[in-house]
């Protein structure tokens, strides 16, 4: 590993890492606005400009352009870098708006940052300052021309990195335009990335526009739960409202990305229509008053119908913490049935693929980033699991080939299309990836595993922890809730976030919801109680490939004040929790129903093999559950 | 005086396929086909001392031998004629006097490098050049000396010509590449150098007109000949010089390389203008630094001119008399660099136009002492841009600081530009 010197520190560092990445790996940041760890060099801002000392090169070099060699010595202290460093900011400035004050990045904004860290201050250019027009990009992206800085971030991530088309750099010189031939709604599926990209404020997240600063946000690490993929996220909230969410790295993972359905998903956590207090056949009523009634309705029920005419319904988009305690309150109330899943054909496909990953085969996205050759079989990533299809452009632009088994599928790179995976040469494949779906039944891959040894399987699952649903309904013996149902035993549901279809709740004398949605099942339990939604709680989920990830507690749970009455305004009533805010997360409100059943408090979801997840890490990649 | 490039040229037209023939025309390219290796081509290049032609004055040879040998998969030869420098029209006279030369050092440097589809890019505006060079193209081409199995050597190679868009800056070689693959005309990031991986990722030789027309004559006669046209002993061939301005008859001349600055302007370009005296030059092109009178005994050749603080460029000559504001000058020479800065990087994109309008300034008298300084802070820090671009465009700046900062100090003392009344 070559060995160099950077401001009087010795630095060693893997070979075709950047002078800029081995600076900051001894945290001497150095400005950059081009650069980016997803997009490589471009040496078109030139703003991290170092001096070469000593080495194979001398004077002042882009340190983003530079690979580390041995023997060079780095100063970024310099006068001479630190001048230059100077006139690019002064250079930038001429023409960027003075209007942080009304910019939406204000305050996360790097060239804000490096304003200040280049010490750049008095304007000594005295003309006008350059002015655009601009451009109406749909519901989610603010376009502001004026704030460019030209760093050609946005197109190299939009054109190269994503496949857009419809976006792109016109004009040349100091007219250089970032944006669309015409006003239009972005095309890509992942245009959201362009706000976290932007080194200013150029793209905004338009469904957040004036609402927040940067040192008002309330944000934690995350994980986005709108499909089973599990990428990291960093959701942001201020006033009990989910303003956005922003991509967070997860190199095992997302990388650097996320698409634009995960990022502009706030709408179902803001709700007005939300289901925020407890309720006893419609009446509203304290927690305790409902977890009252709902043991005395189990036990009634029981009496009524016998043992066994209970069913616990979890499901899969619910997390880890209390699904690993249903089996319990299953065991506490003699449940007939304990279902993860309401469809028999869910249960049965997300199972039998669940079956294919034991062992190591599941491939994350990272490891398709990696593939050399890639096959889609059955399913429509861009339509069920967003970045799998970002995903398998990175390994297309790195050379991989992309086999299609299926009519009428659309993806960002090339491919050819196949009739069947018979036709794929997989053998002669390095890094193979077969990408399928759980919700095709076909026993294919199973072959296919046997076959090629080094066949890795991306399985895109319904839900974001059907990987959990499926494992536990394994482990526990559980049941479809249609399966259940049909038997005739079945008298009473309590369903903690499940989505149950109507006719599976006709006919059934008791129901009883836990939920942080509006659901068919809410409206029909005769006792509610809200639980919190994951952007209001710490909890665990488990990705497609069987990988565990933390997720943190963003925000408090309750009404947003954005959808306050004003009537109402100020309250008269003195209370301790926010209006609205009686939601706890759903583990815990099982947790209580299963001491007032037993009498025995539980404190912690995780036990026996499930343990090493109690400290899991959010800033982490994750565990691999058969690890554990 | 002997001539190279020049020597088949006809008073107010274009020079014939039979006249060129018969005149000694594509004899050099028999004779390579027929007697002389791949490596033996490329050796008289080397030891004939030619030096590109284009601007930047790298030995044509040495460019040629950084091609990896061995290598499978196509290489490629471009010919650079997207001439767009101020003050510099040698192409566009040569190709509509004379476009075979151009063609037959082509299909040498194909057979030299080993390429079987080259390319000329070319400016836009050169249309009479363009329909020149199909018409040679399409003459070599049906007489067998260029296309499949030429002369019956077995050696095949195409020519393509391609009309550019038309911005300055594809005419520096990656951005001409890129250009030439349908891409924006930006710079690509060296390394790779275009030998290694340049079109479309193959390894590419990119030569100016100039440089490819003077070939057949280094093969025919030999490079110690050629060599020997040069007028200094360290100097090597002939050399086209455009010279524009205050002179009394501007015109582009073929030169002995090595000749001063006053013997070409006294001699071929009959003086001044009546009334006019020397003030400044621009040696070779807009973007070296200016002459003034002390330089008029430097040998026009890329090391002296060098050394005497500018650069030969392209050998376009542009004189200025008494008369001329130095500043006025600069300021047109820069608001075209600024105007045809692809938008790249940050110093040449938001640079220039900051230099435009310091010189704005400094000109409508509206200068003040910090100017100066701003200037040459430019002139320093523009150095660190992507390209060459703006480092060139601050050529005419550097000299403005440095030969004329008196003048430029006379228009802020005063408030107002001396050269005007």
């Amino acid at each position: 590993m070559p060995k160099l010197i950077i401001d009087d520190i010795t630095v060693e560092v893997a070979e075709g890492t950047t002078v800029l990445e081995a600076a900051q790996a001894v945290d001497i940041p150095i400005p950059h606005f081009c650069w980016h760890p997803a997009l490589g060099k471009a040496g078109a801002c030139r703003a991290c400009a170092v001096k070469m000392l000593e080495g194979p090169v001398k004077g002042i070099q882009m340190s983003c352009m530079l690979p580390v060699q041995d023997g060079m010595v780095v100063s970024t202290t310099d006068p001479e870098a630190v001048a230059m460093r100077r006139h690019i900011i002064e250079w930038l400035m001429i023409n960027h708006p003075h209007d942080c004050p009304v910019c939406d990045e204000g305050g996360e904004c790097q060239l804000q940052d490096f304003t200040i860290a280049a010490g750049h201050g008095i304007r000594r250019y005295s003309g006008k300052k350059r002015t655009h027009v601009n451009q109406d990009l749909g519901p989610f992206i603010q376009h502001e021309m004026n704030r460019c800085i030209q760093c050609y971030r946005c197109v190299r991530y939009y054109q190269e990195y994503a496949g857009g088309t419809d976006f792109g750099v016109m004009g040349s010189a100091g007219r250089v335009y970032f944006g669309r031939f015409q006003d239009g709604e972005l095309e890509s599926p992942f245009s959201g990335n362009l706000v976290d990209i932007c080194p200013t404020g150029v793209f905004t997240d338009k469904t957040a526009r004036f609402r927040a600063r940067y040192w008002d946000y309330e944000m934690a690490p995350s994980v986005c739960s709108g499909c089973s993929l599990g990428c990291n996220t960093t959701p942001v909230a201020r006033y009990r409202e989910l303003l956005k969410i922003t991509a967070r790295k997860n190199e095992a993972v997302n990388g650097w990305f996320i698409c634009d359905r995960g990022r502009f998903s706030n709408s179902a956590v803001n709700d007005p229509q939300r289901p925020r207090t407890p309720l006893v056949d419609g009446r509203e009523s304290t927690r305790d008053e409902a977890l009252e009634a709902l043991a005395l309705r189990i036990a009634e029920t029981e009496q009524l119908y016998g043992t066994g005419s209970i069913a616990i319904v979890g499901s899969s988009r619910l997390a880890l913490e209390a699904a690993l305690l249903l089996p319990q309150l299953a065991q506490l109330t003699s449940a007939g049935a304990l279902c993860y899943f309401t469809s028999e054909e869910e249960r049965a496909t997300t199972t039998s693929h669940l079956g294919l990953l034991s062992g190591g085969t599941s491939a994350s996205q990272q490891e398709i980033r990696e593939s050399d050759c890639i096959v889609v079989s059955g399913c429509d990533p861009l339509q069920d699991a967003p970045m799998l299809a970002l995903a398998v452009r990175q390994a297309w632009r790195d050379g991989a080939t992309v086999y299609v088994v299926g009519d009428g599928i659309v993806l960002p790179c090339e491919f050819t299309a196949v009739a069947a995976v018979d036709a794929v040469p997989l053998a002669a494949a390095k890094k193979p990836v077969l990408i399928c779906s759980a919700s095709c039944n076909s026993d294919h891959p199973a072959g296919l595993l046997v076959q090629h040894s080094q066949l890795k399987l991306a399985v895109i699952f319904p839900a974001a922890n059907s990987y959990g649903a499926a494992q536990l309904a394994g482990e526990q013996g559980g049941v479809s809730l249609e399966r259940a149902v049909a038997s005739g035993k079945i008298k009473g549901i309590i369903s903690v976030e499940a989505d149950i279809p109507a006719h599976l709740l006709a006919g059934i004398p008791f129901v009883a919801a836990l939920d942080w949605r509006m659901t068919e099942t809410v409206r029909a339990a005769q006792i509610f109680l809200p639980t919190t939604a994951w952007v209001e709680m710490d909890g665990t989920s488990i990705n497609n490939e069987g990988r565990a990830q933390r997720f943190k507690k963003v925000m408090n749970p309750g009404l947003p004040i954005r959808g306050l009455d004003p009537a109402g305004h100020p309250p008269h009533l003195h209370r301790t929790v926010p209006p609205g805010g009686e939601a706890q997360p759903a583990w815990q409100t099982l947790a209580l129903l299963i001491e007032r059943v037993s009498g025995e408090p539980v404190t912690e979801p995780f036990s026996g093999r499930w343990e090493r997840l109690r400290g899991l890490d959010a800033g982490s990649e994750g565990v691999m559950i058969h690890d554990l | 005086m002997e001539q190279i490039l020049f020597r088949h040229n006809r008073p107010g037209r274009c020079v014939t396929f039979a006249e060129y023939q018969g005149e000694g025309g594509f004899v050099a390219l028999k004779k390579a086909l027929s007697g002389m290796s791949p490596d033996e081509v490329q050796q008289a290049v080397i030891d004939s001392g030619l030096r590109g032609r284009g601007g930047a004055g790298f030995p044509t040879g040495k460019k040629w031998s950084f091609v990896p040998r061995n290598l499978t998969g196509p290489r490629w030869l471009i010919c650079n004629c997207d001439e767009m420098e101020p003050g510099t029209y040698k192409d566009r006279i040569l190709l509509e006097a004379n476009p075979y030369s151009l063609v037959e050092g082509m299909v040498l440097a194909c057979y030299a490098i080993g390429v079987r589809h080259s390319f000329i890019f070319i400016r836009r505006g050169y249309e009479q050049a363009a329909a020149n060079l199909r018409r040679a193209i399409a003459e070599a081409t049906a007489a067998g000396l260029l296309g499949e199995n030429i002369q019956g050597s077995g050696f095949s190679c195409d020519i393509d010509v391609h009309v550019s868009a038309g911005r300055y800056i594809c005419g520096e070689e990656t951005a001409l590449m890129n250009a030439l693959e349908g891409k924006r005309a930006n710079p690509r990031a060296k390394p790779p150098f275009p030998a290694i991986k340049g079109l479309w990722g193959g390894p590419t030789v990119v030569n100016n007109v100039e440089s490819l027309a003077n070939i057949p004559a280094i093969i025919a006669q030999g490079p110690r000949w050629f060599k020997g046209t040069a007028a200094t002993p360290e100097a090597s061939g002939m050399k086209l010089f455009c010279v524009s301005g205050h002179v009394a008859t501007p015109a582009c001349f073929e030169l002995p390389l090595g000749m001063t600055l006053g013997e070409i302007i006294d001699g071929p370009c009959g003086g001044m203008r009546p009334g006019s005296n020397f003030k400044a030059c621009l040696p070779g092109g807009a973007s070296t630094p200016y002459f003034t009178p002390a330089h008029l005994g430097v040998p026009m050749d890329f090391d002296p001119v060098a050394k005497a603080g500018s650069r030969l460029g392209t050998g376009g000559i542009v004189v200025f008399d008494q008369h001329t504001c130095m500043v006025a000058a600069t300021l047109n020479l820069v608001k075209f660099y600024a105007r045809e800065s692809c938008g790249w990087c940050t110093p040449c994109r938001e640079g220039l136009p900051f230099v435009v309008h310091l010189l704005e300034q400094i000109e409508s008298g509206q200068g003040s002492e910090e100017h100066i300084t701003i200037l040459k802070e430019h002139v320093q820090y523009l150095n660190y841009a992507f390209c060459a671009l703006a480092p060139g465009a601050m050529g005419p700046v550097d000299g403005l600081l440095r030969h004329f900062e008196d003048e430029v100090r006379e228009h802020i003392i005063t408030g107002k530009c001396p050269c005007r009344s």
